[in-house]
């Protein structure tokens, strides 16, 4: 059954496929219309035969040994470096890399993206909102009214007040109403206030610095697809899950010199940094290096202590959990909390992970104390002191 | 008519006195102290709550910002590098005096703390000066560029200024001379002896501050080899010592790891030590038997026991007179001679005779090749007196036209410091490669800085079968060079420090054995030395055989004449754990570590003897803020005067004697050594630690005496053995509780022990259950654990002053109990005016006390009497049996400390970080690269303790959960469990069967601290045994 269903577009060249494989195995060296390490790709299909690129892509040097003179010639124009050989793609595979470059992908014209420092506002509280909105109903009805008054009162050429004086007496004339006002302004006043200093104090979920590159986790992460651990690798061993070193920005960045939102900008950011000339393909010597002053944006303070790897190796937290979706963000923001209430409310929901040989010992022990009961990170000592405050 | 009823509190009460009627009326007898009351200020109170709301509100709005933090990360990050875990990098440490193979600690590339290297054939024991030694490389007081006559130059300027004015000097008729302590590093010999070569009037000078050479003469004279022999402490069962102290500082820093190898009761193998001493040392501390004598009996005693051992061998006696303590040195000597070929006779000072005499002892008792390894022979000590000695008469008669000098300070430690500073001004190119400008350093033409050995490629040769190599852990801080660089630079040659070494490796030591694999071990073994340095005065003695050189009977006379009584004092001069020969003095965690047995901080002084203290009225008494003081003194030796020093009264002085240590004074360490203490180098006349005839007068004038900063201030422990418990080997063996008594109470259930009546409810235990065990027996009070904890745990230095009232930061204490000839078993009491003289006389050390260490931290008590009263819940326990401190839930009530039974809480009186009137490595932005990044920096008001190094606990277990493995036996370690190279302190977990410390939490002589309170600690000691 799935083999058949699968079968169904079998001879169909599927450009999608395609475009994953050049962009896993040709991309590094490749692009479509600009020449790289190799040729522009675009238009190859009608240069050459396509019996011929599917010997040159899966081996190129045997093709130049065979002394074909058109192998020849790309291999003496491009230094004499060969291609490397993709013995292992099928026909198949080739011809489909091929459908993709005849048939690339509409370039987004969209700004998402552009938008670098825009980040969600954030309004105040729902009751306070409510109070204000009612009370400019409230004044609008009542400037409307006076209005309508004084203009029939001009009508009949009778003496008009102020309209200060008038809403005065209006007022005057409905202490219950006055009340009411006065105890709403109180209620939205204190229930603000309490936000602002119990829970806003010392908080910065929502932060979402301007960093000193546009870098976008939603093209790496989201579109692209590089797992977390590639860049931040630290995540998995130490404390610290650690931001990427410029040279793992260049191991991409080495051939992809331009994005498909801000173009060279914020590339050429890394380029800057390391000493690197994208149009030589050259570290430049003697480089004084210039380390990238990023913003950090998720700040614990000092008494607490927070291990990454405690989380993700140990408990196999994703990085989601805390991060929220990272992989739609171009600008990072501060997702969680990060109080000591959301810790505690997580430790005392979270299952200890009781797979883990550490714990053999314990397994037994645990059962006929929890009696089958979620063994939650609390039960085991996750909300002692010590365990994150030393 | 109950209304009418009035009840009195007194009967001055009831007679109306109006003192006690303003008394009643007010809360407290006294008011709190103002210093300006609120009247005479001209801030009203309407004024100052105007200045409180504005200040409120200016913090509020101020600290709604929230600062921006940067995140940099490297541009190209080095691949072993990870940012949150620690490197560690094989070296070895060596100084000049102390060697030690070490595995250094590194985090983000700075080097913060050190552990002994265990793979490593040699050089174990750490001392704390080596624990100590990564501070002094964030020390900002180095000097940061080479200097020519004071002012910054350049490293061209002076290698190109030097070398030509040596290649003048070279061609003359004047010699070169390059002064260094004690080099053991076969790259540097090497170079040496390049210089040699090239310079046929040159000559090196080995040099040791505190001087060696009688012991190296000695061994030249009968052995024909000018070293050191190893000694084996581990397999003596008699050890005998005639004033070595050789557990603190002797001829190498791992003796006291051996010596507690071979001091175990369980197993029956413990060794039996005697000491002959004038000072108290802490040796002595730890001797079965010690023995208070002058210096000058010293030779008279050994030329005794020889004497009784050769009568023993059916061998020639000595000339001799008898002694006070022979029949003593009787059963010593029948002790020795039972245990012959297993025994080790040992004496310190530096008289050659002294040294021949111990040698033939052992020799008699057929030591040597069983507990005397002179075929592994130790090079820590070169320094030979008669050419430091030549040299100055050299300067002196104006032949020498350069002295190059590395790693010493002549004009701070010569005996004739002054006269040799006046002579550098008579040689026409002095050069010194010191880290700082040091009081010699200072007074030289060129100074080429060295650099930290945190920061130098190097390799050393301690002894014959083990070379180690030193690896640089981070890039110089300052535009330093290291010593071997800069000499190959003033030769013409630029190397590079690294390509240097590895040529040389690869060309002497490699054999074929991989670089890399070598660098990761630190060290080869090999079988000879590397590179002999070659004489170039022709002493060299062919003799092989002893008596064919020395003639005993001419030593004994010697010794004979000088043990005759003299007039006045005898002196002797010693090094402490801490400061040692004076070169580390800018080091605060050794400035502030309490010398092992007298306790006092930052400060040296003159001990003296209880009754002879009490002749002179001399004495040392507690002023009203808890602090000690002592009398001022002005000590007179040999025509060498010394005004206001102060008088230490100690117990265990021989009676007419008088210590005094060296390292102290300094003028030109740095802020933290400058000015500390007396300097008493001028009194090391001829190399000789000891002195007769020396006089002491007391400073009249000094009103209220000179104060001390001691961090105990009780002596003894008051016969309390819920604190301390001993027992005697000869007792253990017949019943192994022997000592370590248990409390039982009556209840209803029949008699309990204190610690299963309990109100509380027991924890429940799962995971873990750590416990620290300390025995005592082992523990010799060396304090490496001490310095240790300061480095792990960012305990901060408070200073002299703040240690005087007692506000001390050290998160582990070593308490020193002396014996007192008062117990409450040999004083029968009638009387409540005999219980309470009994209680007085408790207090009062003996003179001859028998001494005890007890390395005291937090206790971690299950039962924990100070979580029950913190009100903010800021102590709490753990189920893992450690009690845990939130330091920012903590509002500093210090009710916990208040209801510690072990006061090892400790609070911060001050912001210690970041303060200027605390100038110590927390108030230096390069001092605080050694902090621990794991371990928070706690800030003014909070109470803090030990917490077991919970943050490598929770490493530990997270590495084993990493690894999906169980925590391994070996792996769980504390700061000082690690530093402990003698094995006393052990660590882990108890839930563990399998761990050593289960079973010794189990062993008859386990026992909790103040049992009776039953807070179950989950620190266990374990009985100390002593050999009698």
């Amino acid at each position: 059954m799935t083999l058949f269903i699968g079968s169904s577009d079998l001879y169909a060249q599927d450009a999608a496929k395609g475009e994953s494989l050049f962009k896993s195995n040709c991309a590094s060296c490749h692009a479509l219309n600009k020449k790289l390490v190799g040729p522009a790709l675009s238009g190859v299909t009608e240069r050459r035969e396509e019996e011929w690129l599917l010997k040159w892509v899966k081996n190129s040097s045997a093709l130049i040994k065979s002394g074909d003179p058109e192998a020849i010639a790309i291999f003496e124009e491009y230094n004499k470096s060969a291609m490397t050989a993709f013995t292992h793609f099928s026909d198949e595979d080739v011809k489909d890399i091929l459908t993709y470059i005849e048939n690339p992908p509409e370039p987004t014209t969209g700004g998402n993206g552009g938008n670098v420092v825009a980040g969600p506002e954030k309004g105040g509280s729902n009751t306070s909102m409510i109070i204000i909105v009612a009370l400019i109903i409230l004044s609008a009805v009542l400037f409307a009214s006076l209005k309508a008054k004084n203009a029939l009162k001009k009508a009949m050429d009778e003496p008009t007040d102020s309209m200060f004086k008038q809403t005065k007496d209006w007022l005057l004339a409905r202490p219950g109403l006055v009340v009411v006002i006065v105890v709403l302004l109180f209620i939205g006043g204190v229930q603000d206030t309490w936000e602002q200093v119990f829970d806003k104090v010392g908080m910065s979920q929502g932060y979402q610095p301007t960093q000193p590159i546009a870098f976008s986790h939603k093209i790496h992460a989201g579109e692209q697809k590089i797992d977390c651990n590639y860049c931040h690798s630290g995540a998995r061993h130490s404390k610290t899950s650690g931001i990427p070193s410029a040279n793992v920005c260049m191991n991409c960045h080495t051939y992809i010199n331009e994005g498909p939102t801000t173009g060279t900008k914020e590339i050429s950011k890394i380029y800057e940094a390391v000493g690197y000339d994208p149009e030589t393909r050259a570290y430049k010597e003697n480089y004084e290096p210039k380390p990238i002053e990023w913003v950090k944006i998720h700040n614990l303070p000092d008494l607490v202590y927070f291990n990454h790897a405690q989380h993700v190796t140990a408990g196999k937290q994703e990085c989601k959990t805390c991060h929220g979706p990272i992989e739609e963000m171009d600008v990072v923001e501060q997702f969680a909390p990060l109080t000591m209430g959301w810790c505690i409310e997580c430790h005392r929901n979270t299952e200890v992970n009781t797979d883990n040989p550490y714990y053999e010992n314990l397994n037994e022990r645990w059962a006929e104390k929890f009696h089958g009961e979620k063994i939650t990170v609390d039960k085991i000592g996750g909300l002692e002191c010590g365990k994150c405050h030393y | 008519m109950a209304n009418e009823k009035i009840y009195y509190s007194s009967i001055q009460e009831l007679e109306n006195n109006p003192v006690i009627q303003e008394l009643t009326e007010k809360e407290f007898a006294n008011e709190a102290p103002e210093e300006n009351s609120v009247e005479e200020s001209s801030t009203s109170r309407r004024d100052f709550l105007k200045f409180l709301g504005f200040s409120t509100a200016a913090a509020t709005i101020a600290s709604c910002e929230t600062p921006i933090h940067k995140a940099i990360p490297y541009v190209n990050k080095p691949e072993e590098v990870v940012a949150g875990i620690a490197n560690w990098y094989a070296s070895s440490y060596y100084d000049g005096h102390d060697y030690a193979s070490v595995l250094v600690k590194t985090r983000e590339g700075r080097p913060i703390s050190l552990k002994a290297n265990k793979d490593a054939s040699y050089g174990q024991g750490l001392s704390p000066r080596v624990m100590g030694s990564v501070l002094e490389l964030y020390d900002s007081s180095r000097l940061q560029h080479p200097t020519k006559g004071g002012k910054d130059t350049d490293w061209k300027t002076v290698d190109a200024e030097i070398s030509s004015k040596l290649k003048s000097i070279g061609g003359s008729n004047k010699i070169i001379v390059l002064l260094t302590s004690t080099i053991i590093s076969p790259s540097v010999k090497a170079i040496i002896e390049k210089y040699k070569t090239t310079y046929s009037n040159f000559s090196h000078v080995s040099y040791d501050a505190v001087s060696y050479s009688a012991m190296l003469d000695a061994n030249m004279d009968m052995f024909g080899k000018r070293v050191l022999p190893t000694y084996k402490f581990q397999d003596a069962e008699v050890i005998v010592s005639f004033g070595a102290d050789f557990l603190q500082d002797w001829t190498e820093n791992s003796q006291g790891k051996d010596y507690a190898m071979g001091r175990n009761p369980e197993s029956g193998k413990m060794s039996k030590h005697y000491q002959f001493e004038s000072n108290l040392s802490l040796t002595g501390s730890n001797a079965d038997y010690r023995f208070p004598i002058k210096p000058s009996q010293q030779g008279l005693l050994l030329v005794n026991l020889y004497n009784l051992l050769a009568q023993k061998a059916g061998k020639a006696t000595l000339s001799s007179t008898p002694s006070k303590l022979d029949a003593k040195l009787k059963a010593v000597a029948k002790e020795l001679w039972a245990a012959k070929g297993k025994s080790l006779v040992v004496a310190g000072g530096n008289d050659k005779n002294i040294h021949l005499i111990v040698n033939a002892i052992n020799e008699l008792l057929s030591n040597y090749g069983s507990t005397i390894d002179l075929d592994n022979a130790s090079y820590l000590r070169q320094g030979n007196d008669a050419s430091v000695n030549a040299l100055v008469a050299d300067m002196k008669a104006g032949k020498v036209g350069a002295l190059l000098m590395e790693n010493t300070n002549p004009v701070y430690t010569l005996g004739n410091g002054a006269e040799f500073a006046s002579l550098l001004s008579k040689v026409s190119l002095t050069v010194s490669f010191a880290l700082r400008a040091d009081e010699t350093a200072a007074l030289c033409n060129y100074v080429l800085p060295n650099n930290h050995y945190l920061e130098t490629w190097g390799d050393v040769q301690p002894t014959t079968n083990y070379v180690g190599l030193i690896q640089p852990t981070i890039s110089p801080l300052f535009n330093t060079r290291q010593f071997s660089v800069s000499l190959l630079a003033l030769l013409g040659e630029q190397v590079d420090a690294y390509e240097y070494l590895n040529s040389f490796w690869k060309e002497n030591l490699l054999n074929g054995r991989s670089w890399n694999q070598t660098l990761h071990n630190g060290f080869v073994t090999v079988t000879s030395e590397v590179v002999e340095s070659t004489e170039t005065e022709s002493t060299e003695d062919s003799e092989e055989t002893m008596n064919s050189t020395v003639d005993l009977n001419t030593v004994a006379n010697q010794l004979k004449s000088m043990s005759k009584a003299g007039s006045g004092f005898e002196l002797t001069l010693y090094t402490k754990s801490g400061i040692g020969n004076g070169s580390h003095a800018n080091n605060p965690w050794l400035q502030e570590l309490p010398d092992p047995v007298s306790k006092a901080t930052w400060d040296n002084y003159l001990t003296v003897n209880l009754s002879d203290a009490k002749e002179l009225g001399l004495e040392n008494y507690m002023v009203s803020n808890g602090g000690i003081n002592g009398a001022l003194v002005t000590l007179t030796v040999n025509g060498v005067t010394m005004k206001d020093v102060p008088v230490m009264v100690q117990p265990g002085q021989a009676i007419g004697t008088l210590g005094l240590a060296v390292g102290y004074g300094r003028t030109a360490s740095g802020d933290c050594g400058d000015g500390k203490g007396v300097n008493a180098y001028p009194l090391y006349k001829n190399f000789s630690l000891t002195s007769k005839g020396a006089s002491i007068e007391k400073t009249e004038d000094a009103t209220d005496g000179y104060e001390f900063a001691l961090t105990q201030v009780a002596s003894t422990a008051m016969d309390r053995s819920e604190v301390i418990k001993e027992t005697t080997l000869e007792a253990f063996i017949a019943d192994p509780k022997a000592g370590t008594d248990k409390i039982f109470l009556e209840t209803h259930k029949g008699k309990k022990h204190v610690e299963k009546v309990s109100l509380w409810q027991e924890f429940e235990r799962d995971v873990h259950f750590w416990n620290l065990s300390i025995d005592l027996t082992k523990c010799t009070g060396c304090a490496a654990c001490v310095v240790a904890c300061h480095a792990e745990n960012n305990v901060p230095v408070v200073g002299k002053e703040e240690v005087r009232v007692g506000r001390d930061m050290h998160w582990l204490r070593i308490d020193r109990y002396y014996s007192s000839d008062t117990t409450k078993e040999n004083t029968p009491t009638d009387g409540l005016g005999d219980v309470i003289d009994l209680y007085l006389n408790m207090e009062k050390p003996s003179e001859k006390p028998e001494v005890v260490f007890q390395p005291v931290m937090c206790q971690h008590c299950n039962h924990a009497p100070c979580e029950n009263v913190c009100p903010v819940a800021a102590t709490s326990h753990s189920k893992e049996g450690l009690n845990h401190m939130a330091y920012n839930r903590c509002i500093g009530t210090r009710y916990c400390a208040n209801n510690c039974p072990y006061k090892v809480r400790r609070f911060n009186w001050f912001q210690y970080s970041g303060n200027e009137k605390f100038p110590y490595n927390m108030n230096d932005e390069l001092g605080r690269m050694v902090l621990n990044p794991d371990v928070v920096v706690r800030s003014r008001g909070v109470m803090e303790k030990c917490s077991m190094c919970i943050h490598m606990i929770q490493k530990t277990k997270l590495e084993a959960k990493k690894a999906g493995r169980q925590v391994a036996d070996e792996d769980a370690q504390t700061a000082c469990s690690l530093a402990c190279d003698t094995g006393a302190m052990v660590f882990g977990d108890v839930m563990n069967s399998s761990h050593e410390v289960a079973e010794l939490k189990d062993s008859p002589r386990a026992y909790h601290m103040l049992e009776q309170l039953n807070t179950q600690p989950s620190v266990v000691y374990h009985t100390k045994v002593r050999n009698k």
